[in-house]
């Protein structure tokens, strides 16, 4: 009798755990998907995940993926770029208030689905791919990142396209521009506050004077081009030396206009010191001195 | 002695004995004189290489509407209508445009042939920006013999002749509004320091007319009315207000407002927008800051002080909020976008792509910055230390001057222009003091022989240097100069001297090849087809079009109706039935395309094309155009068996690769190679359906359909 219970409870036990292994009903993904994505707005998923819930049917909701490969002996920067982007779209779609369990975003690195990068025939990476709720996805599931970059507004645009989901991506504000600012104000004031008793070197020209002329030295070597258009610092070329100028006139390096700057610098400081050393000194004796560092600047 | 001895053995002793006075001023005549003729000259490259003719796209409109002034008269000008562009809509030429240069070349061709010297408008036109560029030269000396003395108004003078950052814009043949307008700029800035020197109404009544000169000739005028009240306001801050600058300034807003106000284009705008108010805010407090000075004078110390505070909060208090809500309610109009974005720069980037796109509104790199002004670039700083130094009133303002259009080149390229003549200025100023100290200097060398400057010598034996390094120090200025004007001619010559309307290039066995297809086509559209013919082209072309061939267009470089360049977008882009519908539509007779295949001539229609398809695209009745169809599957753009089917069967492409596929264009490569894509082309043997080819230029560069009517007989 009791061997018949031992075989009962061990059946029982075999089919309780080929039951978990049997597929989840739509439902339970669904649900599923939902906690995963309120806890994380990306899915991190892995071969198992991915056909699970990607891959299987029938699906009432599309998945976005991004097929990446973030592991660092890949040496893919780009992903990580993208992947930033990817994040704040999930992020925005996350906390929209059209969030509904209709569209879910996720990921799937290199080493933990390379099967399904072969199955896909994927060999390069990022790419998003958007897998809809019926049928295969068709050639513009796809997100053209020659075309139209990663940026987050054109995940977005994409995924509007595909789904007709419309998510408006939200930046977090960038604060350090505020903070700057607030610690200049604060600077200054407190500058002000020290020296209220003798507030003439305010009035002094040539304090008034050595600001404008640093003015013109910033805007002269191009630092208005470098705070709108944002170029490198420096380049590493092919051959690994370090590239400090840049090689066509039609673009610079943030290196290459502190170079400018302290040579322009250099030069018309050298001219003043030639004028204003015969100037301001008594003319004997110390004036040489001053004009022979002088003219060897300017004649640099 | 010696000089004497060679003057008069060269005939020219008379000079020796004029007085030291007659002398300088013969000196600074000639000198003056030299250097007016310099700047015409130095611009006259691309009319000697080529012929007079007027360049680019813009000047071409400038160019019609001053023919029209020259043989209509000023009223019909004024009220013009033009129904020869933008077919159907037309254009109203009359009340949008600043009339300034055009009255300016119509008044010379009038007086010149009134003197019975008979020269064309044309040639007016071609010649007009070097003449003015001399007379700016003039001012310039003025300028800055003003702020420091005549030798530094000298070298002024001579370093705005040749510099590249204005001859970029008024070489000859260069017919835009910039060629007068940096004259008239300098002109009311020249009257503005006198009236501030003299304190004059008669000198504030001359500046407020070169001010309505100013306002007349170009939209940069709104810098003008900014900067003046800055240097008021600057003046009072360092408590150098006194009654000529009440004067003045006074005397110059209220004539000035009410002259510019009479600008059609202009109107209202002193009034109502916000580029304006600085200007008002600025008067009210002229009035205030006087009144205060006279109430003061009258007063015990303590009441004034009393009554000074509780007037100056209430007053401050009333202006602010009135502002406030005079903007809120929307009287008083915000900043445009345009200005806007020079404050901040990062503006355009992020909410106006279109602003942000225009080559000319990107900001400045360095190496701009040293191609157009070279040696001025490290003598600006010196000359703006140099004013510094020596405060007055004039040369808060020229210190002002400079910092701003210093700051506005760095973030647009366009408004290097702006900065140019202060950079002269300053430039001059540092030269000319550096010179003069070392100058005398160099004499002592020659008269060490006699013995008192032995004496002299041995006491300052630290001076045995002195004439070394002077003769040294003034070799090394007369370096740099020189280099400054080789760079300058050189660059004028390769950089700035083509007329884009002629091509040239060099054989292989160096001869020159003129490309002439533009003027070709437009003479042949002019005499070979009926008067009232409408040509559909991209906007690029329509000013030219217009003025050459004389024929009716339907967009061109105004681009002020969106829709309308985007329903032509659709038309080039959409396949040839599709397009021929849209052509009925428009009533068109004539398409010209510009394709550059066969000479390699790379800024052609198909490189604009996806312009073409972006745009075409972004209206409703272009919504089936999409810019993804016209890509290969891979997502590039290419016009081989690999391109994108739709591109291949595009009006643009049949248009352009009509007949090619046959013509070998280089040796070793198939027939049908284009040069500048570098591909042999996809679609080679098509015929055209709705279009038949009216004409072909000798190099292909345009190329001229004809719309074929509706068949005879139903199908």
């Amino acid at each position: 009798m009791v061997r018949w219970y031992y075989l009962l409870l061990a059946f029982t036990i075999a089919i309780g755990f080929s039951e978990s292994k049997k597929e989840l009903t739509q439902g339970e993904r669904v649900q599923q998907l939902t906690d995963a994505a309120i806890k994380k707005p990306i899915i991190n998923l892995n071969s198992e995940k991915f056909r699970q819930f990607v891959k299987a049917t029938p699906r009432n909701y599309s998945v976005v993926v991004m097929f990446t490969a973030l592991a660092a002996n890949r040496q893919c920067g780009i992903c990580r770029h993208a992947s930033d982007e990817f994040q704040l779209v999930g992020n925005s779609w996350r906390y929209s208030p059209s969030f509904s369990n209709k569209l879910f975003f996720a990921m799937l690195d290199f080493d933990e689905g390379s099967d399904i990068f072969q199955q896909l025939h994927l060999n390069s990476a990022p790419v998003f791919m958007h897998f809809p709720a019926k049928g295969k996805p068709k050639k513009l599931d796809t997100l053209e990142i020659q075309r139209v970059g990663f940026s987050s507004e054109s995940i977005a645009r994409w995924v509007a396209e595909r789904t007709e989901i419309q998510i408006r991506v939200f930046r977090p504000p960038n604060y350090t521009g505020l903070l700057a600012l607030v610690v200049l104000l604060a600077m200054v004031v407190g500058l002000l506050y020290l020296r209220k008793n003798n507030l003439d070197f305010l009035y002094n020209s040539t304090t008034w004077g050595l600001i404008a002329l640093a003015f013109v030295f910033v805007m002269t070597s191009g630092q208005m081009w470098n705070h709108i258009r944002g170029p490198p610092f420096l380049q590493k070329t092919q051959g690994g030396n370090i590239a400090y100028i840049h090689g066509s006139s039609q673009g610079q390096f943030i290196v290459e206009t502190y170079i400018i700057a302290s040579l322009y610098a250099a030069v018309s400081l050298g001219l003043v010191l030639l004028t204003q050393g015969y100037n301001v000194l008594f003319p004997s004796h110390r004036r040489g001195s001053l004009t022979r560092p002088g003219a060897a600047h300017s004649g640099l | 002695m010696a000089k004497s001895s060679i003057l008069s053995s060269l005939r020219v002793s008379w000079i020796m004995q004029l007085s030291v006075k007659k002398q300088d001023t013969l000196l600074k005549m000639a000198v003056l004189t030299l250097a007016a003729l310099l700047s015409f000259c130095c611009r006259l490259f691309s009319v000697l290489r080529f012929e007079s003719v007027i360049h680019e796209f813009d000047p071409y409109f400038n160019y019609r509407t001053t023919k029209y002034l020259a043989e209509e008269g000023f009223y019909s000008f004024h009220n013009w209508f033009d129904d020869r562009a933008w077919y159907p809509l037309g254009r109203i030429i009359g009340g949008t445009i600043y009339p300034g240069l055009m009255v300016t070349s119509a008044i010379m061709y009038h007086l010149l042939n009134a003197l019975h010297i008979s020269v064309e408008v044309r040639n007016v036109c071609v010649f007009l920006a070097p003449f003015f560029s001399s007379l700016t030269t003039l001012v310039t000396y003025h300028i800055t013999k003003e702020l420091k003395g005549p030798g530094a108004g000298l070298t002024a003078a001579v370093m705005i002749a040749i510099v590249p950052g204005y001859i970029s814009r008024s070489v000859a043949g260069s017919y835009d509004n910039e060629g007068i307008a940096i004259f008239c700029m300098l002109l009311t800035y020249y009257m503005w320091i006198k009236a501030v020197k003299t304190g004059t109404i008669f000198w504030s009544a001359l500046a407020a007319l070169a001010y309505f000169y100013m306002v007349s000739s170009w939209g940069g005028y709104v810098f003008l009315i900014n900067i003046i009240p800055l240097h008021v306001l600057v003046l009072m801050i360092t408590g150098r207000f006194s009654h000529r600058i009440y004067v003045a300034y006074s005397t110059l807003y209220v004539i000035g407002t009410i002259l510019s106000m009479q600008i059609a284009f202009v109107g209202f705008q002193p009034v109502s927008t916000s580029e304006h108010m600085g200007a008002l805010g600025v008067f009210g407090l002229c009035q205030i800051h006087a009144f205060v000075d006279y109430v003061r004078a009258r007063l015990p110390k303590d009441h004034f002080d009393v009554l000074f505070r509780g007037v100056v909060t209430t007053v401050a208090g009333v202006a602010v909020l009135g502002a406030v809500a005079l903007t809120a309610m929307g009287k008083i109009a915000p900043w445009t976008g345009r200005f806007y974005s020079l404050l901040d720069p990062s503006y355009a980037k992020n909410n106006i792509p279109i602003i942000a796109s225009v080559s000319e509104h990107q900001p400045t790199a360095w190496s701009s910055f040293y191609f157009d002004l070279q040696l001025m670039v490290f003598m600006f700083p010196v000359g703006l230390y140099y004013c510094f130094s020596r405060l007055t009133d004039e040369n808060i303002f020229i210190i002002l001057y400079g910092v701003l259009s210093i700051y506005f080149a760095g973030v647009m390229v366009r408004l290097m222009l702006v900065l140019a003549p202060v950079m002269c200025i300053l430039s001059g100023i540092a030269v000319s003091s550096l010179l003069e100290i070392y100058m005398p200097q160099v004499d002592l060398d020659s008269n060490t022989s006699s013995s008192l400057d032995k004496k002299k010598a041995k006491q300052d034996s630290n001076f045995f240097f002195r004439g070394q390094i002077a003769t040294g120090f003034v070799t090394l200025m007369s370096l740099f100069l020189i280099s400054y004007t080789l760079h300058c001619t050189w660059v004028t010559s390769e950089a700035y001297s083509s007329p884009s309307i002629v091509l040239s290039a060099r054989a292989h066995d160096g001869s020159r090849i003129i490309f002439d297809d533009f003027r070709e086509a437009y003479y042949w559209l002019r005499h070979n087809t009926p008067e009232d013919a409408k040509v559909m082209s991209w906007w690029d072309y329509g000013y030219q079009i217009t003025a050459m061939a004389n024929r009716t267009i339907l967009v061109d470089n105004n681009t002020w109706n969106n829709t309308h360049i985007s329903r032509v977008g659709q038309a080039m882009a959409s396949p040839e039935d599709k397009a021929y519908e849209i052509m009925r539509e428009l009533d068109v007779n004539y398409v010209l395309v510009i394709f550059g295949g066969l000479t390699g001539y790379s800024s052609d229609d198909i490189n604009k094309f996806l312009w073409m398809v972006r745009i075409g695209g972004s209206t409703d009745k272009g919504a089936h155009i999409k810019e993804h169809d016209y890509y290969t599957p891979a997502g590039e753009f290419r016009v081989d068996r690999e391109g994108s089917p739709v591109l291949l069967n595009s009006l643009m492409y049949k248009m352009c690769y009509y007949r090619f596929g046959q013509v070998y264009t280089e040796g070793g490569k198939p027939a049908g190679y284009d040069r500048v894509r570098n591909v042999e082309i996809g679609n080679k043997d098509f015929e055209l359906d709705v279009l038949e080819e009216a004409y072909t230029t000798e190099h292909w560069i345009v190329r001229i359909y004809k719309v074929k009517d509706l068949p005879n007989r139903g199908s």
